[in-house]
């Protein structure tokens, strides 16, 4: 009995003392092999992500080659052009001396967009308008699905080559982010070959309102506007030409107004869609001051220069939606905010200009399925 | 605003939501609002069917996506 007590004590401290190895093992392992197992770790979080990029990058990839085969009617086969396409770079202006650097931005991208619309109107030659904007819609969304997966996958190739547990945290980090907003755009892809109304929408629709019974004129590119009369003023109402996917040139077009056509506006008003903070309920209305335009920029600062020169106050109106419901199809809840955005527009112009006052409307945002 | 005409097929996506887009026709004279399924080439201030109450022509006023209600 002695000996057996004996034996189990033993075996206690055997164990205990390879319990006692593992553990300083292990602490030796982690101390030296412990970022690169958190680096296989996050790299496989990122690799799953990168899986889920490659898929909806395919996918608009196919539907870019479908639309334009399909409904659009491409003549010969475009699978080859389309993918010279999402391959297409935009090189940006230097930016060591900023002064001027509007001008450069404004000339690059309109090139950009001239040589997208030539190349789509080269590969669907007989189709109408609305589908060449459609289609050249879908190429965007196609390339910038596709850049995205460029570069997240450049990181985290990079981070995995370099062994760097930061570059790969921090990819992993915005990874949410940024699926979201592939989600966003690979789910827009059936909404613009529906030719339907987007979230982006809103401020055409409201400004279409004005412009039903007043003859159009052409402004400024892809840009129309008409002349009426409201309450004792006169309104220029502006927006992209519909029911094509354009958003139009608007800080051409109001600066032309202004400058060009000689009217002496006494108030601008700008309705656009803007992102919602979480939290912020889709269709909530806001009201502000400034140019109320995303984009890149060019127009914007054009408004917001012209603005300035002249003294011309500009008011915004804000409908709130997030990233998916502007580019997916509009909602029921945004729409419902067009009858308060009009009673805005409305006091606006009562309170801030007087009659005989020239008033200018602006409806900003994607203006597909959206006449005038 | 007339009822709406029974369930149209799905014709929208979004994120994980299912929608079904409508197209609201208004009667300019009578202000007769009909809500209809979608149907490709619609698009707002396009012209729309005559009015069931008037006959005179509707224009097409709105166009947006409401959440599939599924049935119980």
């Amino acid at each position: 009995m002695p000996a057996l007590t004996n034996m189990s004590l033993q075996f206690g401290n055997n164990v205990s003392s390879l319990l006692n190895i593992v553990w300083l093992l292990s602490f030796f392992v982690f101390i030296v092999y412990g970022q690169r197992i958190q680096v296989y770790i996050v790299g496989n979080d990122i690799s799953r992500a990168l899986n889920k990029l490659k898929l909806m990058k395919d996918r608009s990839r196919k539907e870019a080659v479908d639309y334009f085969n399909g409904t659009g009617k491409a003549s010969g086969d475009p699978t080859t052009r389309i993918d010279e396409f999402l391959e297409y770079v935009t090189i940006m202006p230097v930016d060591l001396d900023p002064q001027g650097i509007v001008g450069k931005i404004e000339h690059i991208t309109e090139t950009r967009d001239e040589r997208v619309r030539s190349e789509v109107r080269k590969m669907l030659p007989s189709a109408e308008p609305i589908k060449v904007s459609v289609a050249e819609n879908i190429l965007e969304i196609a390339s910038s699905l596709n850049m995205i997966h460029k570069i997240v996958r450049h990181y985290y190739l990079l981070g995995k080559k370099t062994n760097s547990y930061i570059l790969l945290v921090q990819l992993q980090m915005i990874m949410p982010q940024v699926l979201m907003e592939a989600d966003a755009l690979i789910n827009a892809v059936d909404t613009f070959k529906l030719g339907q109304p987007v979230g982006d929408g809103i401020g055409p629709i409201i400004a279409s309102k004005y412009m039903l019974t007043a003859p159009k004129q052409v402004v400024a590119k892809d840009t129309v506007m008409t002349v009426s009369e409201y309450k004792g003023r006169t309104l220029y109402v502006l927006k992209a030409e519909g029911p094509m996917g354009y958003v139009g040139e608007p800080g051409v077009a109001i600066q032309r107004v202004i400058e060009e056509m000689n009217v002496p506006l006494n108030a601008i008003i700008m309705v656009d869609a803007a992102l919602k903070l979480e939290g912020e309920k889709t269709g909530d209305v806001a009201e502000g001051i400034g140019a109320a335009i995303g984009g890149i920029g060019t127009d914007k600062f054009r408004i917001e220069e012209v603005s300035s020169k002249h003294k011309v106050p500009v008011y915004a109106i804000l409908v709130k939606q997030s990233i998916l419901e502007a580019i997916t199809v509009m909602r029921k809840e945004i729409t419902d905010a067009s009858d308060r955005v009009h009673t805005l527009i409305g006091n606006l112009i009562e309170e801030k200009t007087k009659e005989g006052d020239k008033v200018l409307l602006a409806g900003i945002g994607n203006t597909l399925g959206v006449g005038q | 605003m007339s009822s709406p005409q029974p369930s149209p097929p799905q014709q929208g996506t979004s994120g994980k939501a299912k929608f079904n887009v409508y197209t609201i026709e208004e009667c300019p004279a009578c202000g007769q609002k009909t809500k209809r399924a979608f149907q490709v080439g619609d698009y707002i201030t396009k012209d729309g069917a005559n009015c069931s109450k008037c006959g005179n022509a509707t224009k097409i006023t709105l166009i947006y996506a409401e959440p599939v209600v599924k049935a119980k």
